[in-house]
């Protein structure tokens, strides 16, 4: 918790920050971010109640980012939170049993991991209709394979140290060993890396919304905001350059803290 | 006329000093040991004025007419690629993975000048150094060596540019131990055949009291005694240096008084243990094959091999925390069975207790919960006071007091955790300790402190013992008998005594050897 | 070994997926009279059992006959794919290489000068290299250098080789950054092992020790990323594609998956798949030879 409160640890500050924005911004603003202000179409920035202007319709750009972020954000969490659950059990359980069973579960991951996966994702959102349920379970699902063989890895290299052994001559349960001595020694390493998937799996739903595969109207994430900015930008540069900038500064904080965390552990 | 010469010299990183007032003096031809415990500074001494570690050393350091402490690039390259050799205690690591053999050497030998040399001219560098079909070997990469070889290899390069000193950093340590002599020996007669001045460092004394001409016994950062070998082994001066030489075994020293034995506890008829081949191969590995085995009420047994030789599988199987594919583990009339299927009250007549002191104890827990976690399992009738009083009393008899208990593992040193871990395995009043190499990884002094207590508590608690180990004279202070196991199969058993006196294997023989050193 | 398998499963995988979907791509505005339903369905083997429509499938892509499209209705996909292929070929091989280039020599150059300014700068760059998405760096650069100052053309293929620059950069920017990254790291790691030192022993300058005893162990961590890369390039390579106009075979793609034209979608996922496959055998090799220890395993 100290770490928290270290300078150095300035882009956790950013991220909380902006999340703070989005949660707050949608409440206290005049505009939502889907209602059309028909007297200000491409409003410049600071113009009146539109902060940051409007778009090619007269929407307010500061109510959409704020209801983007959080929509990205949320996607993000929730997606990683699948690849956490699913990473962890298939990676223990397949660490844990050894052998043929391990064998065989990981060269799953293998050719799992050599399949063109954004592709399967992309022809899952076809298929099923483009929900923003089935956007994440399907980002979930692509980003579980890193985290089970990272799981994986450190319990088989846990499986080896004695103090495991030690469990097992004391009479303790493989059950219990699992949940009091392999997982919370994993804790560190899983959490690292669930800080290290967020800004894959932002990446990930941002680029399937551009493609107008991922979230849609009319809801909107910064991967829509993009799109729009870049169908726009000779009119209104500010609409691509803004939320974009914004995107690359979350992947950015994102990514820098979750190396740090991971740096820690490994 | 010394090749090498050290004068006061100190050893700074990062401001710290963690060498003081070393002086070192290394003749051709002869050899000068450095001992001590690790964070003695031994290695540090050694590399330091060389540049091969993050350390500046201060002082007079003379080699061959080049000071070393204020040398610049070009007398430094001299100094390195002319002057020295090195060898490495990781053969494993200390050659370039994705270089050919025959490259490293060729690139050894030509380090001090552009001189290139034949194919033949390579191979026959390598037989020099004892190894065989040496030609193939030049177009081999280092993992398909085995360590011997590689250190072997090891040794070819550090002199085949002809260096005038020698400096052996632990050359044998990470070795098995039947290797060690045969490596010891080949650097003995390098030594005498090329004149060369060698520096060895080890962390035990016993194994340089035979190779080496003067000796420097260091500790934290200090030389605490120096002078000629023999000098030092038979009348040590220091208070350290007595302690040392009491605490490590050897088979020279007299052969203790052990506790007499009752009935048989444990009867092992047979085992074998086989390993499924990695991947998809079809096979087995036969780690352990037909071993029997027999332990007496406050018996000590030692299983002793070298690396490989299935001597912690059969210890683990016997302990019911290793797999058992046949063969039968009896406790008195009583069958135990494999690994998960025995029972609460099986568990509780034998524990084990592990090599690696620090990886034994989970690093999350406080000492307290460890040495518990037995006793919670295995006698769940006890109050909560009644386990704390075990509590006490099994930290007492392994010499720790109750201050440990709130201590989380990873702020214990190696011999404190040692001790937590052996806390652990008597707590629930065990039959029976297996002890896998349980002071192998530890200093010396540690070492030796451990084996002592193992020994007080054989006799306090009336304890079997299966000792496991690659180390004969560590067994002999607290062994009524050996078995001796090669390649899973066991080669010998017999008294103590009489294996010692009078081996029959060739695996014992080598091993013995070593522990002769 | 396990290629062909893997490629076969894809395959499968992807057409029963396709055919699951509701709704088919003769949806249109206004609902076809069921007669001219029919025939449409017979005339492309819709109406066939599924397994049979795989089989025959299967069957003819082994001789590189990937069907009629069904959206461009006057080009078989072997035509569209023949198309599109070159030019995303040209875009991903272009950019994995100036990725490796820019990577791997920046990755040295911070490894040599570790700890120093140069060291943390490069990192700095490589780590917000990696967060360029290239959805955001594609558009960003039209708007610069296409818009603004007019240098190099935004969308088309064009005369010359200047249409290539803006998309190839975009594509490369975040490769690089992992790579410099990866190298980096794997130098930090391999330069303080204990052949290192014994190459130092032998009084070694920095430099040799550096590019003969370092630089290969240290790219390995490069190698096994080089799979992963090339999938990620692939899909990159479908945004760039659509922003910058180019015919390649992601903008195919993109309308296939958005127009449901089975056929299309399919062949293009094929040939991703089967590139990747191709190109992770390559890294294979490249592992090998990086570490010979890998090559007995």
């Amino acid at each position: 918790m100290r770490a928290l409160f270290n300078r150095n640890h300035w882009p956790l500050w950013v991220v909380l920050a902006l999340v703070a924005l989005a949660l707050i911004l949608p409440a206290i603003l005049p505009w939502t971010y889907d209602q059309i202000d028909w007297d200000a179409v491409r409003a410049p920035a600071f113009s009146g109640s539109h902060v940051f202007g409007t778009d090619e319709i007269g929407r307010d750009r500061l109510a959409r980012l704020a209801a983007g972020t959080r929509v990205t954000l949320m996607v993000a969490v929730a997606a990683a939170m699948v690849s956490l659950v699913v990473g962890i059990a298939w990676g223990a359980t397949a660490g844990w049993m050894g052998g043929k069973v391990d064998e065989a579960m990981m060269r799953f991951v293998d050719a799992l991991y050599a399949l063109p996966f954004m592709f399967i994702v992309i022809l899952l959102m076809v298929i099923f209709g483009r929900s923003i349920l089935l956007v994440f379970v399907g980002i979930g699902l692509v980003e579980w394979l890193t985290m089970a063989r990272v799981v994986r890895g450190q319990v088989m290299a846990l499986k080896q140290r004695p103090f495991i052994l030690a469990a097992e001559a004391a009479g303790t349960p493989s059950i219990k060993i699992v949940l009091k001595h392999v997982l919370p020694n994993i804790a560190g390493v899983a959490l690292a890396y669930l800080m290290l998937t967020v800004p894959q799996v932002v990446m990930i739903e941002s680029f399937l919304s551009f493609l107008g595969l991922g979230v849609q109207e009319p809801l909107t994430s910064l991967g829509i905001l993009v799109k729009e900015g870049a169908d726009d930008m000779d009119m209104t540069p500010l609409g691509l350059l803004l939320p974009g900038g914004l995107l690359v500064l979350l992947l950015i904080c994102l990514t820098i803290e979750g190396e740090r965390l991971r740096d820690v552990y490994s | 006329m010394s090749v090498y010469e050290i004068r006061d010299m100190a050893i700074q990183i990062d401001g710290k000093r963690l060498v003081e007032d070393v002086n070192i003096t290394v003749e051709p031809g002869k050899c000068t040991a450095i001992i001590g415990a690790s964070g003695s500074g031994k290695s540090l001494t050694c590399l330091t004025p060389f540049g091969l570690t993050p350390g500046t050393a201060s002082g007079s350091i003379k080699l061959d007419g080049i000071e070393l402490a204020s040398a610049n690039a070009r007398e430094m390259h001299l100094a390195r690629s002319r002057y020295t050799g090195f060898v490495f205690q990781q053969p494993l690591t200390a050659l370039t993975p994705h270089l050919t053999i025959g490259k490293q050497l060729q690139e050894a030998t030509s380090q001090a000048g552009p001189q290139r040399l034949s194919r033949q001219e390579l191979a026959l560098m390598l037989e020099r150094v004892g190894l065989s079909r040496a030609d193939e070997r030049l177009d081999q990469f280092p993992h398909r060596l085995s360590g011997g070889e590689r250190q072997r290899v090891m040794i070819a390069a550090a002199i085949a540019h002809q260096p005038k000193l020698l400096i052996a950093d632990e050359p044998t340590s990470a070795l098995d131990a039947s290797l060690r002599g045969e490596i010891m020996a080949l650097l003995d007669g390098l030594r005498v055949e090329h004149g060369l001045a060698t520096l060895l460092v080890s962390h035990d004394i016993a194994s340089v009291e035979n190779h080496s001409d003067d000796l420097i016994v260091m500790d934290q950062g200090r030389v605490i005694e120096s002078g000629p070998t023999v000098d030092i082994i038979t009348n040590p001066q220091r208070d350290y240096t007595k302690r040392l030489i009491a605490a490590t075994p050897r088979l020279t020293e007299p052969a203790p008084v052990l506790p007499v034995v009752g009935d048989i506890l444990m009867e092992a008829e047979d085992t074998t243990v086989l390993f499924p081949r990695p991947g998809w191969r079809q096979g087995k590995i036969e780690a352990v094959a037909d071993a029997s085995l027999s332990v007496r009420e406050g018996e000590a047994v030692a299983i002793v091999g070298g690396s490989g030789s299935g001597k912690s599988t059969l210890g683990r199987a016997v302990a019911g925390i290793g797999p058992l594919t046949s063969g039968t583990i009896k406790w008195q009339a009583e069958l135990l069975p494999e690994r998960r299927e025995r029972s609460l009250a099986m568990r509780k007549l034998i524990q084990p207790v592990f090599q690696d002191p620090v990886a034994s104890l989970n690093p999350r827990w406080k000492v307290g919960d460890i040495v518990l976690e037995p006793l919670r399992n295995l006698s769940p009738e006890l109050s909560s006071p009644e386990r704390n009083n075990k509590l006490a009393q099994a930290l007492d008899d392994v010499g720790l007091g109750p201050e440990y208990i709130d201590r989380v593992s990873t702020s214990l040193s190696g011999g404190q955790a040692q001790r937590v871990a052996i806390a652990r395995a008597i707590i629930a009043g065990p039959k029976m300790l297996v002890l896998d190499e349980a002071t192998s990884a530890l200093d010396p002094l540690v070492g030796g402190a451990i084996l002592q207590l193992l020994a007080e508590l054989q006799r306090a608690h009336r304890l079997s013992i299966i000792f496991i180990t690659h180390d004969i004279a560590s067994a002999r202070r607290l062994c009524h008998r050996i078995v001796v196991l090669d390649a899973g199969h066991v080669v010998e058993m017999g008294a103590m005594a009489e294996v010692v006196e009078n081996p029959k294997a060739s695996v014992t023989k080598l091993l013995i050897e070593a522990s002769k050193r | 070994m396990t290629a062909i398998p893997t490629l076969l499963v894809i395959i499968l995988a992807s057409f029963f997926l396709m055919r699951l979907a509701p709704g088919g791509p003769f949806d249109g505005e206004r609902p076809l009279p069921p007669e001219t339903q029919a025939a449409l369905q017979a005339a492309y083997g819709l109406d066939k059992p599924l397994w049979e429509q795989a089989w025959l499938y299967v069957s003819r892509l082994v001789q590189g006959d990937f069907g009629p499209s069904l959206v461009y209705r006057d080009f078989t996909v072997s035509e569209l794919v023949a198309q599109g292929l070159p030019i995303s070929l040209t875009l991903g091989g272009l950019a994995i290489l100036l990725a490796l280039l820019m990577g791997i020599s920046g990755g040295l150059y911070a490894a040599a000068r570790a700890g120093k300014t140069a060291d943390k700068t490069i990192m700095t760059l490589a780590t917000i290299a990696t967060a360029l998405p290239t959805f955001v760096t594609g558009p960003a650069l039209a708007l610069c250098f296409g818009l603004w100052w007019g240098l190099l053309p935004v969308s088309g293929t064009g005369e010359g080789w200047s249409w290539l620059i803006m998309p190839v950069v975009a594509l490369a920017l975040p490769v690089s950054g992992a790579v410099a990254k990866l190298t980096r790291a794997g130098l930090a790691t391999v330069l303080k092992q204990d052949h290192i030192r014994t190459a130092r022993a032998r009084g070694l300058s920095e430099t040799t020790i550096m590019f003969k005893h370092g630089l290969r162990p240290a790219l390995v961590p490069v190698a096994s990323y080089l799979g992963p890369a090339a999938a990620g390039l692939l899909t990159g390579a479908v945004v760039v594609e659509t922003v910058f106009g180019l015919p390649g075979l992601g903008r195919y793609f993109v309308q296939g998956a958005l127009n449901r034209d089975y056929p299309l979608v399919l062949g293009v996922v094929t040939l991703y798949a089967a590139l990747i496959i191709l190109f992770n055998l390559f890294a294979d090799l490249i592992y090998g030879w990086l570490d010979p220890r890998m090559r007995d395993e």
